[in-house]
């Protein structure tokens, strides 16, 4: 049971970075950004690139991919979100050109091959690949009968740390207190002299560096990385999260995800391996009928 | 303007000479189409099968084709979707007048383009699908009755799983195990049924069968599971990416026990995936790399030459499927008018093929399925495999 709480842990972790981007996106902007999952998995596939390919350290190759995910996130505002926005379009079409986003990112990586244009971000196709042993240093401690990955372990402290970090900068500094001013309300915070849409930008690129961090974390812990972990893995689970932890709540969105890795490995330990996969939908459909504000969306007047 | 007419006249007879002669000549071509998953999940398997085929079709053409007539091939990819493969199908059979089809690559796929195949009374050759009513009874379980048009050369998994379990359980003598297995694929499932029933017959006890999806990237909980009961076999039987994780973890949790599997093992990229974890795992194949009898020596050199690597095993079937092809059209006498006719003949001559190929001699059984050698490899912990047993043809 020990080995099973740490992978629940594990996976926590990554479903808890992932949601807090998806959460922060909704709660500012009240816009679902579903290009966040092609997002998760283009910073994984571009480090991986970067390192494969391209012979880059890891570290380098981790800043790069956090900084291609970060200009995606720019990407998604002046595409998908800012030309809408100026329309006054509803939130419907925001959803529908970040899932046209979405399509487009995961199709470019998927025809990424050696002979097309797209050789430099990625070669592997529809492939499924993993880091060369090595590339990563990735002791393994075996301690009390558990085993502990040190690319997994290093997952929690990495993700509390950033989401501390994240809170902080949200609720004590000046530009914390911008985002949450537009939050609120946007139309006032432009009335007081705000940068709505420069707060907006930073929005996705806060949102888009996470969930990029969280894939390469996920490409490095679990030796997967395809143009398609960001649609199997997390998306549906990232929506569950963020509607278990409140629409929006940046401490809803952690605790969700640790709730939801729990949640996931009890069903299979308790009701058989089959049952795990529907667990974040039952999670979320019982949520959604029970208790629709989420765990910490009691009060809709103050988010993030 | 008479100057014009007569130029248009002239222009006009040039292009029905052309179209005539352009007709008279495509007319004598042997049209085939492949149904392949070059991407998706099945894209581990689906470029080397290509690859394969391929290579037969250069070195049957630059030979001076089958009977002087050139073999003209079309790759298609099915992304490793079942209804793909059979718009493909349907695409390739009525539109294309393809004479015989080769594919798909995955068993899920060929519940879709087998029977519609069949419907349409063409013959399909499949290279890689290894599930349980590929062939005979491709219509199963709507049918049971026979399907004629569908054949494969690809080693059965109801064939080369329990040969794999039976040397092991002679080699080693097993008593317990546990069962892996995506529960949402054909491949998958149909392997770990037999797993299922092939056990008990050597005394091995299957502690638990562990379901998982196929798109799942998180399997350390179910590998954990599954050390936990301490087994002395890990059954595998999915596809794709899949083994290599599950060995790669199980070895990171200490469990050193020999993991057994199925023909989702046999390709050097799922061997380089697993890397050192794999090292010694099991499974039946229907090629080994380093058989030097004639017909897979000269593969092996062939395909290292035109493709600068190793061939894998979805290489040596797909470049025996066109042999297979290219040696029943041989013996077919078709007439290249009349299509129906010339598949009716086709699939008749396959019935009786009997030549060297890279798998061995090669014949069809009378229900369509491969009569070959099985070669038990383990994985060498370098992407590649060794030879452990020889089990031929029962």
């Amino acid at each position: 049971m020990g080995q099973q709480l740490l992978n629940a842990i594990f996976i926590g972790s990554i479903y808890a970075l992932f949601a807090v981007g998806y959460t922060l996106v909704f709660g500012i902007l009240d816009i679902l950004n579903l290009a966040h999952s092609a997002v998760f998995m283009l910073g994984a596939a571009v480090t991986y690139s970067l390192v494969v390919n391209h012979g880059q350290s890891f570290l380098v190759a981790c800043a790069v991919g956090i900084a291609v995910t970060a200009a995606m996130g720019l990407v998604i505002e002046h595409v998908c979100l800012r030309p809408l926005r100026r329309r006054r379009a509803p939130p419907i079409a925001a959803l529908i050109s970040t899932i046209g986003l979405a399509l487009i990112i995961v199709a470019a990586i998927e025809q990424g091959r050696p002979d097309t244009i797209f050789k430099s971000l990625w070669v592997d196709g529809a492939n499924s690949v993993s880091f060369p042993a090595g590339v990563v240093p990735n002791p393994t401690w075996y301690v009390a009968g558990l085993t502990l990955e040190a690319s997994k372990v290093a997952i929690i402290p990495i993700s509390i740390f950033l989401m501390l970090v994240l809170g902080y900068v949200l609720r004590y500094t000046q530009v914390g207190r911008g985002l949450r001013a537009v939050a609120e309300n946007p139309r006032a915070a432009q009335l007081m002299g705000l940068d709505v849409d420069r707060m907006i930008s930073l929005t996705l690129i806060i949102s888009s560096a996470l969930g990029g961090l969280a894939g390469i974390l996920f490409g490095v812990a679990l030796g997967d990385i395809s143009p398609y972990i960001g649609r199997d893995n997390v998306e549906v689970r990232g929506l569950a999260v963020i509607v278990l932890g409140g629409m929006g709540s940046i401490p809803g969105a952690v605790i969700g995800g640790y709730l939801l890795g729990m949640v996931e490995v009890l069903a299979l330990v308790v009701l058989g391996s089959s049952a795990r996969g529907g667990v974040a939908f039952a999670a979320l459909f019982l949520m959604l009928a029970l208790r629709p504000q989420g765990l910490f969306g009691a009060k809709l007047r103050e988010r993030i | 303007m008479k100057v014009v007419r007569v130029v248009s006249c002239l222009v006009a007879a040039i292009l029905i000479a052309a179209c005539g002669s352009g007709g008279g000549s495509s007319a004598k071509v042997i049209k085939l189409g492949a149904i392949l998953s070059i991407t998706g999940a099945g894209g581990v398997y689906g470029p080397q099968s290509r690859d394969g085929m391929m290579l037969a079709v250069k070195q049957i053409n630059a030979a001076g084709g089958v009977n002087g007539v050139q073999i003209s091939l079309t790759v298609k990819d099915d992304a490793s979707d079942k209804a793909q493969a059979t718009q493909l199908t349907q695409t390739l059979i009525q539109q294309e007048q393809d004479l015989a089809l080769l594919g798909p690559t995955l068993s899920n796929s060929a519940l879709g383009a087998h029977p519609l195949a069949e419907t349409l009374k063409t013959p399909i050759l499949a290279v890689s699908t290894t599930g349980i009513h590929i062939v005979p009874d491709c219509n199963f379980p709507a049918s049971s009755t026979a399907c004629k048009y569908v054949f494969r050369d690809s080693l059965g998994e109801e064939t080369a799983i329990p040969d794999n379990i039976q040397s092991y359980a002679a080699d080693q003598h097993p008593k317990t195990g546990v069962l892996l297995v995506a529960q949402d694929d054909k491949f998958s499932s149909d392997g770990g049924a037999i797993v299922q029933t092939t056990v008990g017959k050597y005394g091995i006890t299957l502690l638990k069968t562990i379901k998982f999806n196929k798109a799942e990237a998180d399997l350390a909980p179910y590998v954990t599971q599954a050390v936990q009961l301490h087994p002395d076999v890990i059954f595998i039987t999915s596809l794709g990416g899949i083994p290599a994780k599950i060995m790669t973890e199980a070895r990171k949790q200490n469990w050193k026990g020999q993991f057994l599997g199925g023909n989702g093992f046999n390709t050097a990229t799922v061997s380089t995936q697993a890397g050192a974890a794999g090292t010694g795992a099991r499974s039946g194949s229907a090629w080994y790399l380093g058989n030097n009898f004639p017909s897979n020596a000269d593969f092996v050199a062939a395909y290292k030459a035109e493709y600068n690597k190793n061939p894998d095993q979805f290489a040596a079937q797909g470049y025996t499927a066109i042999k297979i092809l290219a040696d029943s059209v041989s013996r077919a006498n078709l007439t290249f008018s009349d299509l129906a006719g010339d598949r009716d003949k086709l699939r008749t001559a396959m019935e009786s093929v009997n030549i060297q190929t890279p798998l061995g001699p090669f014949q069809f059984t009378a229900s369509h399925d491969v009569k070959q050698t099985v070669w038990v490899i383990a994985m060498d912990g370098n992407g590649g495999f060794t030879l452990v047993h020889e089990i031929p043809a029962s």
